[in-house]
């Protein structure tokens, strides 16, 4: 399927800025599911952006302004083509989760973030789906994204970026990216590496994730999963919609958590309060040649290595930075140089 | 012996850096011992007296921070005490032969840790593709910063100041305690103990050649000129980034940038226009093509990083990733000084240079591997424990002072988070003599010598020897007794004489010094609570408590 995306913010200040410094991710992958035909970012007022790949393989386009300005605006626009995902071919059993070299390979899906760093409730819920599933990873894997599909409402606007996965799951609701934090921690702990990946959806209701019927809809971006199969790849589900991504999917990128893949981030000077609008078009582009590709069936996951982490050993937890007391100073910042923390606005689903 | 000074001085069994196993003076030591023999315990202690005052003029202070339940006045505020820093007026001296070994050594490690940061930046790491280490355990390290994945650094001088921590163990074996590849603070000491030296003690000065220490300020300049972007050329034009006046290593910044006469800026004086740096002077915008900062990779630009930082510069990372300005040291060198990665440093110099290793580390014993964490649990009373990624000696437990509830503790988080820890055996510091009143007694020192990479890597003849000046102490940070010597290094007959420290040219030098921070290991800690400073905590940022008395990284 031939999608045209154009993704666009539009930040409006109170009174003008000097300065404003960003990081965009908007720019479709390449891979088996899907292919780049064409992309291009605008900014106004006129900035030069520079382009790179980032540590996850997603293109980010940075860009600042430097003039006077009260509104500023970023707009990409893709083309891509994109095809159904193979579905695993493979049906390896949990204790293949545990060897030295799978592990090892994936490690940075192993560990927690502040974004999936569940508690006592996730571990139990996933414990559970584990259990019922059986010792068959791929089946794991889907009812744990069914799980998370049926036990939490798809509530526009009913959580904040941030909002700890126990807490999605104790209050049983959230966006798009609480179901995919959630499913990636419920995945994660029991051992199953997991991803969070950040993309649009071609559809007019995200909760279902039906098929439009109409050619062009007027969407935000999106996020769903990626978990791994042993010797197979990775399995991407949505369980904001409780379907197998396919494609009406369009993917941006994965990492792994939001934090990785946050569409647009970035700082501006001055006092004003912003507003910020983003907005994603898709459109379906009839008469698109058909994508044949010499190559097929699942991406080659992360390689084996030597070095093997051991068995049974505990996957060591990314540090989640104590928050920044509220009203740090300039001087507790220049005395006091190891505290982290991040804050950003949610721009999601 | 022959002096006044050593008659009555006592061993304790540890290996003594001035006077051998059989009481003798050290063959190095002798001819300070002959300037020190004509001197009356009161000339000393007016030497002391002048230097103090000197650097209390000079402001060569250093800044404690109370702990917040410790501030009496209530106020909460971090208000830091201003302290002169102390040194121990008995020089440090090390002969050519042995400053030849440990440089050798030194110029050897830092070029694997240079090698090793390239390769996980921007080389396609190839030492962990080959098994040499893990890849579970680079990407598990706080330090390792995927936002500094892909950013090049000219010659690869990621490492551009390294401290590197050295003690000498029970038989003279000079060890690498830790690697401090971040923001290694402390060089200015260096140059003012020195400066304050010649001044206050001349006469010391006359039997021995020394090495000078005052070029460090050109050398840095001249290396941060080395890895500049092609498009500046010849003369790039360096900054010194500084967090500010109220960071504890403050003087340090100022000092480095005068010796280097180059400017001194905040973040918010640095603006970021196209992906190109530039600072704003009172005739405009003026480009920026090197940047050697002393301000955390959390702080540097908080477009990547902690958005919150108004420390940093917005769109820093990007103007860096595109290659037209040279932040030194090089963003994401953490990975390299965590302290389970530091275990592989030997591995790294076979791995990228074919050597064996010149220094051996310290004994180490990684945690995750069930073997090593069995034996060490079995005997962790006897072992040093390390939080991998602390500085500053925090979470250290040193197992022959601990409690049995610490013990107790430190088992306990080994086994929640193994990852997270090593275990060191415990090691005897060698001692130096020290003036204590009126007479002379062996105290704990460490070394930290400084280590420059440019277009080749260089180490400054000496650096920063930290004394724990509280009898039996271990503990070398300044806010709990510990102080600094001069450290010299002896020139070897060929050096040019006009490149030596000499008696004729006692008078003043660039700058003067206060001390700093810090700890070497242990062999026995203070009985206290201070003892954990000691033991590898190296590496002390400037936190909240008043332990850490200096940024050093």
């Amino acid at each position: 399927m031939r999608l045209d995306v154009r993704y666009r913010t539009v930040f409006s200040y109170s009174e003008p800025t000097s300065e404003s410094q960003n990081e965009l991710r908007a720019c479709p992958a390449g891979d088996e599911g899907q292919r780049l035909l064409d992309y291009r970012v605008t900014v106004d007022p006129p900035a030069r952006v520079f382009s790179y790949l980032d540590s996850w393989g997603t293109r980010v386009d940075a860009f600042g302004v430097r003039r006077p300005h009260d509104r500023m605006s970023v707009t990409a626009e893709a083309s891509v083509e994109t095809r159904p995902r193979p579905l695993p071919t493979a049906a390896p059993r949990t204790e293949a989760l545990r060897r030295g070299d799978f592990v090892d390979g994936h490690v940075e899906y192993l560990q927690r973030d502040r974004h999936t760093d569940g508690g006592e409730g996730v571990e139990a819920a996933a414990r559970r789906q584990s259990e019922l599933a059986g010792p068959d990873v791929v089946g794991t894997v889907l009812a744990v994204h069914r799980f998370v599909g049926t036990h939490l409402n798809y509530v526009p606007g009913s959580t904040d970026v941030g909002i700890p996965v126990e807490d999605v799951l104790a209050g049983g609701r959230g966006v798009c990216q609480d179901f995919a934090h959630l499913a990636v921690a419920m995945c994660r702990s029991i051992g199953i590496p997991a991803r969070y990946v950040s993309g649009y959806l071609f559809t007019d209701s995200d909760e279902t994730g039906a098929a439009p019927r109409t050619d062009t809809v007027v969407v935000q971006t999106h996020a769903w999963m990626e978990a791994a199969v042993p010797g197979w790849g990775w399995l991407a589900l949505d369980p904001t919609n409780g379907q197998v991504v396919g494609e009406h999917h369009v993917k941006i990128g994965h990492g792994r958590s939001y934090d990785d893949v946050q569409p647009l981030r970035g700082v501006y000077l001055g006092p004003a309060a912003s507003s910020v609008a983003p907005e994603v078009e898709i459109r379906r582009v009839d008469g698109a040649e058909l994508w044949r590709s010499s190559s097929s069936g699942p991406a080659p996951g992360a390689p084996h290595l030597n070095g093997t982490m051991p068995a049974g050993m505990p996957i060591p937890a990314r540090r989640v930075p104590a928050p920044a007391a509220s009203g740090s100073t300039i001087r507790q910042q220049q005395q006091q140089q190891q505290q982290q923390q991040q804050q950003q606005q949610q721009q999601c689903c | 012996m022959g002096t006044q000074w050593f008659e009555e001085y006592d061993l304790d069994g540890f290996f003594d850096e001035v006077v051998a196993a059989d009481g003798s003076l050290r063959p190095h030591y002798r001819k300070v011992a002959e300037a020190l023999e004509v001197l009356a315990p009161g000339d000393l202690s007016r030497a002391e007296r002048r230097r103090t005052a000197a650097f209390r003029t000079q402001g060569i202070t250093f800044t404690v921070y109370g702990d917040d339940d410790e501030d009496d006045t209530g106020s909460g505020t971090t208000a830091g005490i201003e302290r002169t820093f102390p040194m121990d007026l008995v020089p440090r001296v090390i002969p050519a032969e042995e400053w030849a070994h440990l440089e050798q050594g030194l110029v050897q490690r830092v070029t694997a840790l240079n090698r090793v940061l390239d390769d996980l930046y921007v080389g396609g790491m190839e030492i962990v593709h080959d098994g040499v280490v893990p890849r579970w355990l680079v990407l598990s390290s706080d330090g390792f910063t995927r936002e500094a994945y892909g950013v090049p650094v000219p010659q690869g001088a990621r490492c551009l100041v390294a401290g590197i921590d050295v003690i000498r163990d029970h038989d003279g074996t000079y060890r690498v305690l830790e690697d401090n590849l971040r923001c290694p603070s402390g060089i200015s000491y260096v140059i003012e103990n020195r400066s304050a030296l010649t001044r206050v003690l001349p006469q010391l000065f006359s039997g021995d050649q020394v090495r000078p220490v005052d070029q460090y300020g050109p050398k840095l300049l001249h290396a941060l000129q080395r890895v500049g972007p092609p498009a500046a050329g010849d003369s790039p034009t360096v900054v010194v980034l500084t967090p500010g006046m109220y960071n504890s290593a403050y003087f340090e910044h100022v000092f480095l940038a005068t010796q280097m006469g180059v400017e001194l800026v905040e973040g918010r004086d640095l603006v970021v226009e196209d992906h190109v740096v530039y600072m704003r002077t009172t005739q405009g915008l003026r480009r920026v093509d090197v940047i050697y900062r002393r301000i955390d990779d959390d702080f540097l630009d908080p477009v990547v990083f902690r958005p919150d930082s108004a420390l940093g510069v917005p769109g820093l990372m990007a103007a860096a990733r595109a290659g037209n300005v040279t932040v030194a040291n090089a963003v994401g060198n953490g990975v390299a000084d965590d302290k389970a990665v530091y275990a592989y440093v030997p591995d790294m110099i076979r791995y990228y240079l074919g050597e064996e290793p010149i220094l051996p580390n310290v004994p180490t014993y990684l945690l995750w591997d069930p073997d090593q964490r069995a034996d060490v649990l079995s005997r962790l009373d006897r072992l040093v424990v390390k939080p991998v990624a602390e500085a500053g000696g925090y979470g250290l437990v040193i197992g022959p002072h601990a409690t049995d509830e610490e013990l107790a503790e430190a088992r306990a988080a080994i086994e929640a988070d193994p990852r997270n820890y090593i275990a060191q055996e415990v090691v005897s510091l060698s001692r130096h003599p020290c003036l204590v009143d009126d007479h002379l007694e062996g105290r704990h020192v460490d070394l930290r010598p400084f280590v420059l990479s440019g277009d080749r890597v260089e180490v400054i003849p000496g650096g920063l020897t930290r004394v724990a000046l509280r009898k039996g102490s271990l503990v070398v940070n300044s806010s709990q007794g510990g102080g600094s010597k001069d450290t010299w290094v002896l020139a070897e007959a060929t050096v040019p004489a006009d490149e030596l420290e000499g008696a004729a040219e006692a008078g003043p030098e660039p700058g003067a010094g206060g001390a700093p921070p810090s700890p070497p290991t242990p062999a026995e800690a203070a009985g206290t609570d201070h003892g954990v400073d000691l033991l590898g905590a190296a590496d002390a940022e400037p936190r909240a408590a008043g332990r850490v008395p200096q940024e050093v990284h």
